[in-house]
């Protein structure tokens, strides 16, 4: 029987749809890695006889109070948000990764403490936190990625901790255990890398929700400051003339939106690549 | 066993049990956000002292403030300061925060249980609509809504409602939570239910125009978690095997709607509710102050704006402690309407 055929019959999501959310990742990421190199130098130098003009076809997105171009400010700006993003993920998610760990392998007292802590900190409204830390530390684009990074883990870490004991109990690992593999190698080389599929998962949905996180703080001043072109900074800087240039406020979260919805799709679509029974359930 | 058969007891114990995991996440929070305290960069006393003070005035002043005390100590007095309801001193306003605070919170609370009932008042017709005709083009157009709004920026979309809604359109009320034109009686500190109490329509329909819109522009992101939520579990009661049989009898379309599959995929949504409520009263922080609205929110952002970093962190605590006793109440109030929630919690197996 031919199997590409059967799949191809019993495909239901149409793959343009994933395809279409590809290429916003793919667009995403192009812009953090060449973005600020194509930008020109003039998105940091105010031009005021220039300033708040609409869109136009020398500058697609309209210009800024400061004569600025908008477009070229969130293309310049979309390496500060992006990459802080994913490495705010990259660092909560390693955390979360250490924290499950210890919870499956260390002794019972040791798991105990950590679920309460991360009991504490799922209990506890994310993004306010982040903004205490964030202000504690001196209102600056750093600032709010630490904040974020050291508070963001609760959720991986529960997550990872469930799916951690249910691979201990699977036959590959009691046949480990039982052939007297060390407790280090057990765990490096049979529980965590059959356990972290759900990781990447994960990592792809949730820099989504890190990037509106982190222009939320931008937004409030704890995070990037102008002139960065920092997405939220740059609505932020803006908010106060909407009424008279509502572009400079359209784009950078237009962009920002782009950004949330691509990433967050892209997890749904893995997910359901990981567990194709999820699929057409969002 | 037999003392869990009793009828009372279950829920006291849970109850018991509930209340104690709450003490722990407050002191834990309360642990943030002395942790917090301590990341600001620089000597506390310095800062307190001020840049001419000389190095025996600096050292005064960390006396005066038991800076020289183990840091232990300083954790157990900072605990009893909280305990006593000390959230620290605004720099800005001279005022305690918790004065300060207490004094903006109902204009939150009002808006977040506005927001709530907005966000489920779109959510859950659009879910029994899109789950009744699914894959239609009602159902695709919802989805897509529900992915747009979980992805934008809830300041942004304020800033663009209150554009072309209020500036340009002139339909609502650009900002303020009432006009000056009414004076109502300040009784809950909340616009709406203040007009209400004065039996003043009027003002009730302005307080009310006033906030609509910070409303909408929170409700946009919360209305799309719960209609995914909703609609992914109407799916499954509408699959699963016993609507066949209400189908055979001839039920009508309504009654196996709301009779049996909506009370049976609700309990997600609830829980979500709970869950996400919390969430919805940090987020007031995001929208307050686009629209000049006095609540917590607007307090933490005015705060971040002055550098009144412990200003800002006070009000952290603050909204944390609220966010930790509502998801209580939520738990509480499901226990006692859920019967299922009330099997799982008393009955079931403990983790």
């Amino acid at each position: 029987m031919n199997l590409t055929i059967a799949r191809g019959a019993f495909r239901t999501a149409p793959p343009l749809f994933d395809t279409a959310v590809y290429a916003i990742v793919a667009l995403m990421i192009a812009m953090a890695v060449v973005g600020p190199m194509l930008a020109p130098d003039s998105v940091y130098v105010s031009d005021i006889g220039n300033a708040l003009m609409p869109p136009s076809a020398a500058h697609w997105f309209g210009t800024d109070d400061q004569g600025r171009d908008v477009m070229w400010r969130v293309i310049a700006g979309s390496r500060a948000t992006l990459l802080s993003a994913m490495l705010i993920v990259t660092a909560y998610s390693l955390i979360g990764v250490l924290i499950a760990t210890l919870a499956t392998v260390g002794p019972r007292w040791l798991d105990e403490t950590l679920m309460r802590m991360t009991d504490i900190g799922l209990a506890l409204p994310g993004l306010v936190v982040a903004l205490g830390f964030a202000a504690a530390l001196g209102p600056s684009l750093q600032s709010a990625i630490v904040a974020k990074a050291i508070t963001g883990w609760p959720v991986t870490a529960r997550l990872l901790r469930g799916i951690m004991r249910q691979t201990m109990t699977a036959q590959f690992v009691v046949g480990a255990q039982a052939m007297g593999v060390s407790r280090w190698r057990l765990m490096t080389r049979h529980v965590l890398p059959n356990s972290l599929d759900i990781l990447v998962v994960k990592w792809a949905g949730d820099i989504g929700a890190a990037v509106l996180v982190l222009a939320g703080m931008s937004f409030i001043g704890v995070g990037a400051q102008p002139p960065s072109a920092e997405w939220g900074a740059m609505i932020a800087s803006a908010k106060g003339y909407v009424a008279n240039a509502w572009w400079v406020v359209a784009a950078p979260g237009a962009a920002i939106a782009l950004a949330a919805v691509g990433f967050g799709l892209l997890g749904d679509i893995l997910q359901v690549r990981r567990d194709p029974s999820l699929r057409g359930r969002s | 066993m037999n003392a869990l058969q009793s009828k009372w007891l279950p829920g006291g114990v849970f109850v018991a049990r509930r209340l104690a995991v709450t003490a722990l996440t407050l002191l834990g929070l309360v642990t943030l956000v002395f942790a917090m305290i301590k990341a600001i960069p620089g000597d506390e006393a310095q800062v307190a002292a001020g840049p001419e003070a000389s190095p025996a005035q600096v050292e005064l002043v960390r006396q005066r403030m038991g800076l020289d005390a183990p840091l232990v100590v300083q954790y157990g007095r900072f605990v009893g300061q909280v305990l006593h309801g000390d959230l620290g001193t605004s720099v800005s306003t001279l005022q305690p925060v918790l004065d300060d605070v207490l004094k903006v919170f109902p204009s939150t609370l009002e808006l977040v249980i506005v927001t709530l009932l907005l966000s489920l008042l779109l959510a859950v017709p659009a879910a029994v609509a899109a789950a009744t005709w699914r894959d239609s083009t009602f159902d695709r157009a919802c989805r897509v809504g529900a992915v747009a709004a979980g992805g934008m920026p809830t300041f942004w979309l304020a800033l663009l409602a209150q554009y072309v809604l209020a500036s340009r359109w002139g339909l609502l009320p650009i900002s303020g939570q009432q006009s000056l034109d009414f004076s109502v009686q300040v009784r809950t500190q909340m616009p709406v239910v203040d007009a209400l109490l004065a039996g003043d329509l009027a003002a009730f329909v302005d307080a009310l125009r006033h906030i609509v819109l910070p409303a909408f522009s929170l409700a946009a992101f919360f209305a799309a978690q719960f209609f995914r939520t909703l609609r992914a579990s109407l799916i499954a009661i509408l699959e699963s095997d016993f609507i066949v049989p209400v189908r055979a009898k001839g039920a009508s379309f309504a009654r196996i709607m709301l009779r049996h599959a909506l009370p049976n995929a609700i309990g997600p949504t609830v829980t979500l509710v709970g869950v996400l409520l919390g969430m919805m009263i940090g987020s007031s922080v995001l929208v307050e102050s686009v629209f000049g609205r006095q609540g917590v929110g607007a307090y933490l952002s005015n705060a971040v704006e002055q550098k009144d970093t412990y200003a800002v962190l006070g009000a952290v605590l603050f909204v944390g402690a609220v966010v930790c006793v509502s998801n209580v109440l939520v738990d509480l109030l499901l226990l006692a309407v859920d019967p299922r929630v009330r099997a799982a919690q008393l009955h079931g197996s403990k983790r």
